[in-house]
C-alpha cells in the first residue's frame, strides 16, 4: 500500500467530520435544553427535584463516557425496549452528559447575577417565569456563552470515543483507513488535524456571538 | 389633595430571627399625598417600603392599596406590585436592556401592550424624567448614577402606579447628582403623585413633604407637618437624629 492509494480514503475520513460535528451539535444542543431546565430548577425548584438532580449531575460526572455508552447501549435502552442505532445512542448519551456539566454552567452564571435584579423584576409585577425568562436568563445565557465556547470543544473531543460503537466519525473512520491500508499514523494525524481545526471554527464562531450578544459597558461600546 | 386614602398600613410587624424590624407601624397615605419616613439607620424604614410592595412577608399587620388587601393570601401580589412603583436605593435597572428597553419591559411583560404603545409610553415618561432622546438607547452601564436613577423612575411611572414609594433614592449618589434626581421626585409630586419616600435628605424632604413621619426602632415615634418635625419637634430623640444628619450635612459643604 501506498501513499496514493491512501489518498482515496482522504474523502472517507473528511466526510467522518461532518458525523462529529453532527455529534457535537446534537450533544451541544440536548445538553442545553437540559441544562438550562435542570439549573432553573436547582436554583429555583423544590428540595426534591433538586436532589433528584443533584443525582443526576452526580452519575454523568462521576462514570467515564465509555461506561455510559454502553450503559444505555447495551442495558438501559433494550430494557426500555428502545430501538437505538449506535448514532442515536452516541448523541443521547452525549447530550445528557453535556447536560450535567452545563447545568452546573447555568446554575454558576444565574448565581451570579445580584438578587436585586429579581427583586426588581417582581417590583414590576412581573410573575417569577416571566422574571427568569425576559430578566434572569438573558443575562446568565450571556454570561455563560465562554463556558459553551468550552464545553463545545470537550464534546468534539468527547465524541472521539462512540467509534467504541461503530459510529462513522472521525476516528473510526481513520482507524478503518489505517486498517484498509496498512498505514498506521498518518490516518490519526489527519484526523487530529481535523480536530484542531473544528475546534478552531467552533472556538471562534462561539467568540463572535459572544461579541455580538455583550452588554456594552462604556461610551465606544 | 383629596380625602381618598389610597395605601393604608395597620399594625404591621415583621421579625428577622430574633430581631424585630416593625413592630406595629400605622399610618394612612391620601390621594396625591407626599409622605416622607426618616429616622436613623437600621429602623426598619426599607423594609417596611418592601413589606408594603409585598416583597417582604410582613409577619402580621394589614396592608390595602385603595380597596384591596395586600396582605389577603388570596390577593394575586404580582398583580397588585404593577399598581405600585419602586424606586430602590441601588436603581436596579435591567444590566442587558437599554434605557428605554428597561422603561418598555413592565409594559411588554406585565401589562401585555403592543410595542409601539409601549414605547410611546416609554418615551414619555423618559422626558418626564429628563432623559433626553439621545441616552434612550444607551445601556445602564453607559449612564451617569444620576441617569439610572431617572430612568428607573421612569420605568416605575411608566406602570402608571397608584403610589410611588422611594427607598433613598439618592443614598448611593454624590450631591451633584442627588440634585438632579430629587428635583425630578420634587416635580413629580407637584403633579400630585401619591408618595412615599424613605430619604436623609432634609431639605428636600421639608421642601417636598406634606407630612414628615420619623421612624426608630421598628416604630413611627412622630409625625407632622415638616416645619414643626424639623425645627420644633416634641420628642428628645427626634431632636438628636436632626441635629446630627444637619450636622454630618454641614461637614459635607
Amino acid at each position: 500500500m501506498n501513499l496514493m492509494t491512501f489518498s482515496k480514503y482522504l474523502p472517507y475520513i473528511f466526510e467522518g467530520s461532518l458525523w462529529s460535528l453532527g455529534l457535537v451539535l446534537g450533544g451541544l444542543g440536548i445538553g442545553f435544553a437540559i441544562g438550562v431546565t435542570f439549573s432553573l430548577i436547582q436554583v429555583y425548584g423544590n428540595p426534591l427535584l433538586k436532589r433528584l438532580i443533584s443525582l443526576y449531575v452526580w452519575f454523568f460526572r462521576g462514570t467515564p463516557l465509555i461506561v455510559q455508552l454502553f450503559l444505555f447501549h447495551w442495558s438501559i435502552f433494550p430494557a426500555l425496549g428502545i430501538k437505538s442505532t449506535a448514532l442515536t445512542t452516541s448523541i443521547t448519551v452525549l447530550g445528557l452528559r453535556s447536560g450535567a456539566y452545563q447545568s452546573q454552567i447555568f446554575r454558576g452564571a444565574i448565581g451570579s447575577i445580584e438578587e436585586t435584579q429579581m427583586l426588581a423584576a417582581r417590583a414590576l409585577g412581573m410573575s417569577n417565569w416571566d422574571a427568569i425568562s425576559s430578566i434572569i436568563l438573558p443575562q446568565a445565557l450571556r454570561i455563560a456563552i465562554p463556558q459553551i465556547s468550552n464545553e463545545y470543544s470537550i464534546i468534539l473531543k468527547d465524541s472521539a470515543i462512540c467509534f467504541i460503537l461503530g459510529v462513522m466519525e472521525l476516528m473510526t473512520r481513520a482507524k478503518y483507513a489505517a486498517i484498509a491500508t496498512g498505514i498506521a499514523l498518518i490516518p490519526y494525524l489527519i484526523a487530529g488535524l481535523i480536530y484542531l481545526v473544528l475546534t478552531y471554527i467552533g472556538t471562534m464562531f462561539f467568540n463572535l456571538i459572544y461579541l455580538k450578544m455583550r452588554i456594552p459597558d462604556s461610551m465606544e461600546g | 389633595m383629596s380625602d381618598e386614602i389610597v395605601l393604608r398600613v395597620k399594625d404591621l410587624c415583621k421579625r428577622y430571627g430574633d430581631k424585630a424590624v416593625l413592630r406595629g407601624v400605622s399610618f394612612e397615605v391620601e390621594r396625591g399625598e407626599v409622605k416622607v419616613i426618616m429616622g436613623p439607620s437600621g429602623t426598619g424604614k426599607t423594609t417596611l417600603l418592601k413589606c408594603i410592595d409585598m416583597l417582604v412577608k410582613p409577619d402580621s399587620g394589614k396592608i390595602w392599596l385603595e380597596d384591596l388587601e395586600l396582605t389577603d393570601p388570596r390577593t394575586d401580589v404580582s398583580e397588585a406590585r404593577r399598581k405600585i412603583g419602586f424606586v430602590f436605593q441601588e436603581f436596579n435597572l435591567f444590566h442587558h436592556l437599554t434605557a428605554i428597553k428597561n422603561v418598555m419591559i413592565g409594559l411588554t411583560k406585565v401589562k401585555k401592550l403592543p410595542k409601539d404603545e409601549a414605547r410611546a409610553i416609554a418615551e414619555r415618561s423618559l422626558l418626564k424624567v429628563h432623559i433626553d432622546r439621545e441616552l434612550w438607547d444607551r445601556y445602564p452601564a453607559q449612564l451617569s448614577g444620576g441617569q439610572k436613577q431617572r430612568v428607573a423612575i421612569a420605568r416605575a411611572l411608566a406602570m402608571e402606579p397608584t403610589i410611588m414609594l422611594y427607598d433613598e433614592p439618592t443614598s448611593a449618589l454624590d450631591p451633584q447628582l442627588t440634585r438632579e434626581v430629587l428635583e425630578v421626585i420634587k416635580e413629580l409630586a407637584e403633579d400630585e403623585m401619591t408618595s412615599l419616600i424613605v430619604t436623609h435628605e432634609v431639605n428636600f424632604a421639608s421642601e417636598v413633604a406634606d407630612e414628615i413621619m420619623i421612624m426608630m426602632d421598628g416604630r413611627i415615634v412622630e409625625r407632622g407637618d415638616p416645619r414643626s418635625i424639623i425645627y420644633d419637634p416634641r420628642r428628645e430623640e427626634t431632636r438628636r437624629f436632626f441635629n446630627k444628619i444637619v450636622k454630618i450635612g454641614d461637614e459635607l459643604r
